[in-house]
């Protein structure tokens, strides 16, 4: 278990190394400059020239990616070429609200998803389980954009509420931080939570077909021992994997939801570093969300031993 | 054991990160008001977030929008975009147009309580001058040869030759006057303008106070304002109709949606934008006049006026209708008629009976010009030329428009305060922003004459000239002027106009 933690986390700088290189060279590879598109225009030739060189663009390619990766090595992700922000600060910042939103969502889908997925699972065909499933085609086929925007407009058209705008931190006032959340977590939660909910169905379905449910049954065990106790362990790795993989893309690809109700989490950070070609902005998020991303795998991997202890690296 | 440990590890390690988050306090009283206490925070939706604060290098609209408020320039424009005092409350131009002498107010203050004086005047002028600094606004002062302080309100500019846009120019706020010895101004922001930088939320908001020693002792009206930065127009309309902002800018289909709802009124103003077909003379077969002509007499412009703008736009000549000392009516232009048997028989007589195939780019990042786009697509088609539309992402389509190479190109121009920008910048041959590759140096000569003329009614004949010279070489098809709109709430006194949101809001009022 140790030395496989070890070789797991050695193994994630080849990843982030990799993912470095091509990033770099895919984002200087779009057309388009910081410079010309801050002009826009209105740009005279010499004016562009002047601020590309403020910024440090005229240089070489390969001397960019040298100064950018030397800077990260050290912990330092440079300077915003639009803004002159620190990035780091701003990365770690958005960050966690992005992690505020998404654990939020997470919550919310969860408490949808695993009971209604255990209960349309024991009663399969029921009236319950018809209603369980077209929820879930729902919330899988309608994108996300759609949802958030039908919350919103239905919200303030009908209720005359709309959510408070400023991003509060849970800590500092969590009625407030919920008011903030609540309809961003809920459009990501009716997404996560039918995909989670399919799974527990499945998974269970697939379980209480096992013969050591049909043994537990035999002994006399009552209904709830069978399904908390046999059952929840034995269907769990399925869901813990397909929770785990939407942590990861929620808290890279939550941009939409974040766009939509201006929540200035890191998907948004990086969506605008993008438009205006904010090079150190694009290359630090995403170098960053990778980073997370291979973390929040590896402790699913680890959550796996916990749950089946035949599993063993 | 140790799995409970990793289990609890995992499920606080979210709870950790949040904790640690800087999340931004909620400002206090915030719109809510407490009881009894009259609102004086005015809230405005922002579009996009603003990127820093320097005047003299960052042209976006989400910052000047900002630091319009926090600096002033010299002169500014009115309602009726005529040019009145400002900093300088009086300016003398000598006889053959080659000196001006600006007098500025007295007792100015900045907001870090220093005295703005003719010093902070040849400062800011100089560094926009200066190549290294990438001033949006240099061109603006190609002419300007040496600038003099004469006493601590005197500042004299000496021109290389008589500039009659020289006092439009310096109303814009790329010309803002900054204190001397300034070097970086991405962040902070100390001007003299009517409210002060409070604080700015990356992501969230940029919150200015009101100004109590600005000059103008009457002016603003509002003891702050909030500019809350929400990008997707759902929330921003989901917000003005609930109360949550004062103003919103919003588009013409949504201002549509909200006419008649309680507590919010719709007003727009003409704006100084116009759309245009951009033609490349350079490029076979659009090298040929009557190719470009041809096209002039194919497009409909009245009908993109309505099925793009929904009928809330005004036709345009180069310069667009809202600077109406300037504007040419369109109705003069002959090629403004629709008429495809006439752009047929010119096609023929030009060697393309049978029309061409050719490509329009345009942006994706905005609807109206591919919209645009898509019905010239099919006015073209009636004369048989088929042309393919590329949308190209912005970067993109600024690459493009540098390149001097593509074909036709559908975009939007903003007009500027003075003809001088509208005619020479975008068209003269050595003009920053000819991309089309057009060169007429009967033209050249005209706009180079009305830019030396001080006399206003000699001037307005010459661009009068050059507009129906470049109509008529149609290296762009001007086409639409459209309006903006604004949602407002009922509560709120505020109109804008054509000289900009900034000069609306210093004014607006909460009733």
């Amino acid at each position: 278990m140790g030395s496989y933690l070890i070789k797991r986390v050695a193994s994630l700088i080849p990843i982030l190394f990799g993912i470095s290189v091509l990033i770099f060279t895919i984002l200087h590879l779009v057309p388009g400059d910081p410079a010309s598109i801050m002009l826009g225009t209105n740009a005279t030739p010499e004016a562009i020239a002047a601020l590309n060189k403020s910024m440090g663009l005229d240089q070489p390619l390969i001397n960019q990616y040298l100064n950018w990766i030397t800077g990260i090595l050290q912990g330092n992700f440079g300077v915003s070429v639009h803004t002159g922000e620190e990035i780091l600060p701003q990365i770690l910042k958005r960050f966690a609200i992005t992690m505020q939103l998404t654990v939020f969502g997470v919550l919310i889908g969860w408490v949808l998803a695993i009971p209604f997925g255990i209960l349309s699972a024991i009663r399969a065909h029921s009236k319950t389980d018809i209603v369980v499933r077209v929820f879930t085609l729902l919330g899988i086929s309608v994108p996300n954009f759609a949802i958030g925007t039908l919350l919103l407009l239905g919200f303030s058209l009908y209720f005359n509420w709309f959510p408070p705008i400023d991003v509060v931190n849970f800590w500092e006032d969590p009625i407030e931080a919920f008011k903030v959340f609540i309809l961003p977590a809920t459009t990501m939660g009716i997404v996560v939570a039918a995909g989670v909910m399919r799974m527990t169905r499945s998974a269970f379905l697939e379980t209480m077909d096992k013969d050591f449910i049909r043994t537990a049954r035999a002994k006399g065990n009552s209904k709830w021992t069978i399904v908390m106790g046999h059952a929840f362990r034995n269907s769990s790795i399925p869901i813990v994997t397909i929770a785990g993989m939407q942590i990861g893309y929620l808290l890279g690809g939550s941009v939409i939801v974040e766009q939509l109700f201006s929540i200035p989490g890191l998907g948004q950070y990086i969506l605008e570093g993008i438009y205006q070609r904010d090079y150190p902005v694009v290359q630090g998020g995403v170098l960053f969300v990778a980073l997370v991303f291979v973390l929040v795998n590896l402790l699913i991997d680890l959550i796996y031993t916990w749950i089946d202890p035949r599993i063993k690296y | 054991m140790k799995k409970r440990v990793l289990a609890g590890f995992f499920l606080s390690l979210s709870l950790v990160l949040s904790a640690c988050s800087g999340g931004g306090t909620a400002p206090t009283e915030q719109g809510k008001s407490a009881e009894g206490q009259a609102k004086t925070e005015l809230i405005v939706a922002a579009e996009q977030e603003p990127v820093g604060y320097d005047p003299h290098k960052v042209p976006a609209a989400s910052s000047l929008r900002v630091y319009a408020l926090i600096y002033d320039s010299l002169t500014k424009l009115d309602e009726n975009m005529n040019i009145v005092p400002n900093l300088a409350e009086k300016w003398e131009i000598a006889p053959d147009g080659k000196t001006v002498t600006m007098f500025l107010q007295k007792g100015v203050k900045f907001h870090n309580g220093k005295d703005m004086t003719a010093e902070d005047v040849k400062f800011s002028f100089e560094r926009i001058m200066n190549p290294d600094t990438g001033s949006i606004a240099k061109s603006y002062f190609s002419s300007v040869e040496a600038i003099e302080v004469k006493d601590p309100t005197t500042v004299v500019f000496k021109l290389k030759n008589a500039d009659a846009s020289f006092v439009a120019n310096t109303a814009s706020a790329y010309a803002s006057i900054v204190p001397a010895g300034s070097t970086d101004l991405t962040k902070e922001a100390i001007g003299t303008g009517p409210f002060k930088m409070e604080k700015s939320e990356s992501g969230q908001y940029v919150l200015l106070k009101k100004n109590p020693e600005y000059f103008n002792k009457e002016l603003p009206k509002v003891e702050s304002i909030k500019f809350q930065i929400m990008k997707d127009e759902a929330e921003r309309l989901a917000a003005i109709r609930s109360g949550k902002v004062d103003i919103s800018m919003v588009s013409a289909d949504s201002a549509k949606l909200l006419e008649g709802k309680p507590g919010v009124q719709i007003k727009n103003y003409q704006s100084l934008e116009y759309s245009y077909l951009g033609i490349n003379v350079n490029k076979k077969p659009f090298d040929n006049p009557k190719v470009r002509e041809a096209i002039s007499y194919a497009v409909d412009r009245n009908q993109i006026i309505q099925t793009v703008w929904k009928g809330e736009a005004t036709l345009t000549g180069p310069i667009a209708p809202a600077l109406t000392n300037s504007a040419l009516d369109p109705a003069t232009y002959p090629t403004y008629k629709t008429d495809v048997e006439k752009a047929k028989q010119l096609l023929a007589e030009a060697g393309y009976p049978n029309g061409f195939e050719t490509q329009i780019e345009t942006a994706a990042t905005y609807p109206d010009m591919v919209e645009t786009a898509q019905v010239i697509q099919q006015q073209l088609k009636a004369i048989g030329i088929n042309a393919k539309i590329n949308q190209l992402e912005w970067g993109n389509y600024i690459d493009t428009w540098k390149s001097k190479d593509m074909n036709l190109m559908v975009g939007r121009n903003t007009s500027g305060v003075d003809a001088d920008r509208s005619m020479r910048f975008f068209f003269s041959t050595t003009g920053s922003a000819n991309v089309w590759n057009y060169s007429n140096p009967a033209y050249d000569e005209l706009v180079q004459k009305a830019l030396t003329t001080v006399d206003q009614s000699e001037r307005k004949k010459l661009y009068d000239e050059a507009q129906t010279m470049l109509v008529a070489d149609a290296p762009n098809l001007f086409l639409a002027s459209p309006k903006n709109y604004y949602a407002v709430r009922d509560n709120i006194d505020f109109t804008p106009t054509a000289a900009g949101e900034v000069y609306s809001l210093i004014k607006t009022s909460i009733k």
